[in-house]
């Protein structure tokens, strides 16, 4: 199996390519099957990333003169 | 001059005399600008502020005159003020009294937002074919406005019902006033060179009516068009679309609007994701089904003696592949969204015991236990089991049925 995605763009993509997989219907049904098992994984991955409890928000101050800025973390609600 | 010389004005008095100034030098004036701040109380009156990129003049338009325009004015209208100014003086702050309002065609304003336009039309700041597609599923997104506005808690309130997952940074501004230009080119600036984010939303404050001028800024416009992470811009008004809102790669009509073009709804992604877990256990399901389909037909063409190995081993092979996917399907199906749907009961198809439960059985073999696939093999067996979902029954094998009764048998059956 490939690496644990590390965003839900990853996650997703691989499931679409997954199934785009399957679907082309050129795999045996050995592969086929390993491919449906790491689908489902990522389908289930991708969901956890949806229901990631907040969004994290930091705070990037930039100074007048175009110096890269510093950044924060946000406590907010 | 001494303090015995110095005349001391009260208040009213050094109003009156600039009052008396201001009229006998201002009697009658035509000023153009953009309007902003419109209001009509009950009075009927009508207020409002005239205003170029650099400064602005209070105006007000009494109910009388009021009633005689024939236009709609509006919030960002350009129009030229006929009047008289006159001096406020319970605010010591001087006015236009207008009594003639007209929609000007070609105001300073807007004829100097014109020039520039089509020179950064020229230059091909707004072609559509450089507008870049937005991220399917952004990771991080930038948001530049102002801290303390509407906009921001909009924008935020939307991406957290909506998608989650993304990282959020705010590059606080200011979009008004004179600092405003610069601090939105640096902050523009600064997100494209992180190179690490997915896309940018550019946002005024959300006041009720602010000043645009930054948004119609050469600077920024150019500062959108190098950005090298498409930007979306939030700036405009329905009826007032800014410079920014051209170059910017998508314009979205309020900050709400912009956090939804910018992130996809989680709502929908369920949707989608149980629509392709769907499509995936439909195409697996169909493979399982014919490689079923392929062994029964070895079984009929080939001797069997000869190949029994090769069946048994495939079959196996398909129930332990079909077991599989009923176990990768729990996993799915254990989660409470994707138990909605065709999904669960598709995977079910695929358990050979679900299969036993629509009325079929299995014969086996009552020494050695082994599924017996024809009828010379019962026939030659004899004592057989019959294995039902709940369990099995033996049996006794008297002998062949003629093919026109089993015909029948198994039409009607079906």
């Amino acid at each position: 199996m490939a690496d644990e995605p590390v965003t839900f763009e990853d996650a997703m993509t691989r499931l679409e390519r997954i199934v785009a997989d399957l679907e082309s219907g050129t795999f045996s049904l050995e592969d086929s099957i390993k491919k449906f098992e790491e689908g489902i994984r990522l389908g289930k991955t991708c969901r956890e990333f949806l229901d990631h409890a907040d969004v994290r928000v930091r705070t990037l101050t930039v100074a007048a003169n175009g110096e890269p800025g510093t950044e924060a973390p946000v406590d907010n609600e | 001059m001494s303090f015995a010389e110095e005349r001391v004005f009260s208040v009213a008095e050094i109003n009156a005399l600039v009052r008396e100034l201001l009229e006998g030098e201002f009697s009658f004036v035509a000023i153009a600008g953009e309007v902003s701040n419109l209001r009509v109380p009950a009075s009927g009156h009508v207020y409002f502020k005239l205003k170029d990129s650099a400064a602005q003049i209070s105006v007000v338009c009494f109910r009388a005159d009021a009633r005689r325009l024939d236009f709609e004015m509006e919030d960002g209208a350009l129009v030229i003020a006929r009047g008289n100014l006159t001096l406020y003086d319970a605010q010591g702050s001087y006015q236009l009294v207008a009594r003639v309002i007209e929609p000007a065609g070609r105001g300073d304003l807007e004829r100097a937002l014109r020039i520039l336009v089509a020179r950064l039309r020229e230059e091909g700041l707004f072609d559509a074919a450089r507008k870049r597609p937005l991220p399917r599923y952004p990771s991080r997104l930038a948001i530049i406005t102002s801290p303390t506005g509407a906009a921001i808690r909009d924008i935020l309130s939307t991406i957290e019902r909506r998608f989650p997952c993304v990282e959020v940074l705010v590059v606080p501004v200011q979009v008004q006033g004179d600092a405003a230009p610069a601090q939105i080119v640096c902050a523009l600036d600064a997100v494209s060179a992180r190179g690490d984010v997915d896309v940018v939303i550019l946002g005024r404050g959300g006041g009720s009516i602010e000043d645009l001028s930054a948004f119609n800024h050469e600077g920024v416009a150019r500062a959108i068009h190098r950005c090298s992470v498409p930007v979306i811009s939030a700036v405009g008004h329905e009826t007032d679309v800014t410079i920014a809102d051209f170059v910017a790669d998508v314009r979205a009509a309020t900050p709400t609007m912009a956090a939804e073009i910018a992130v996809p709804s989680r709502v929908e992604l369920f949707g989608q994701l149980s629509a392709l877990e769907q499509r995936a256990a439909a195409r697996l399901a169909g493979g399982i089904d014919s490689s079923r389909r392929r062994v029964g037909a070895l079984v009929r063409s080939y001797a069997l003696g000869q190949v029994r190995g090769r069946i048994e081993h495939a079959m196996q092979r398909l129930d332990h592949a079909s077991q599989r996917v009923v176990r990768a399907g729990h996993m799915a199906v254990n989660d409470r969204r994707a138990r909605e749907g065709a999904f669960a009961a598709r995977l079910n198809g695929l358990n050979p015991r679900d299969v036993l439960r629509r009325g079929y059985a299995v014969c086996t073999s009552a020494s050695s236990g082994e599924a017996l696939t024809s009828v010379p093999d019962a026939v030659r067996e004899g004592s057989v089991h019959i294995v039902f979902h709940d369990g099995a029954a033996s049996a006794s094998v008297h002998g062949a049925v003629a093919p026109a009764a089993h015909k029948q048998e198994a039409t009607h059956g079906r």
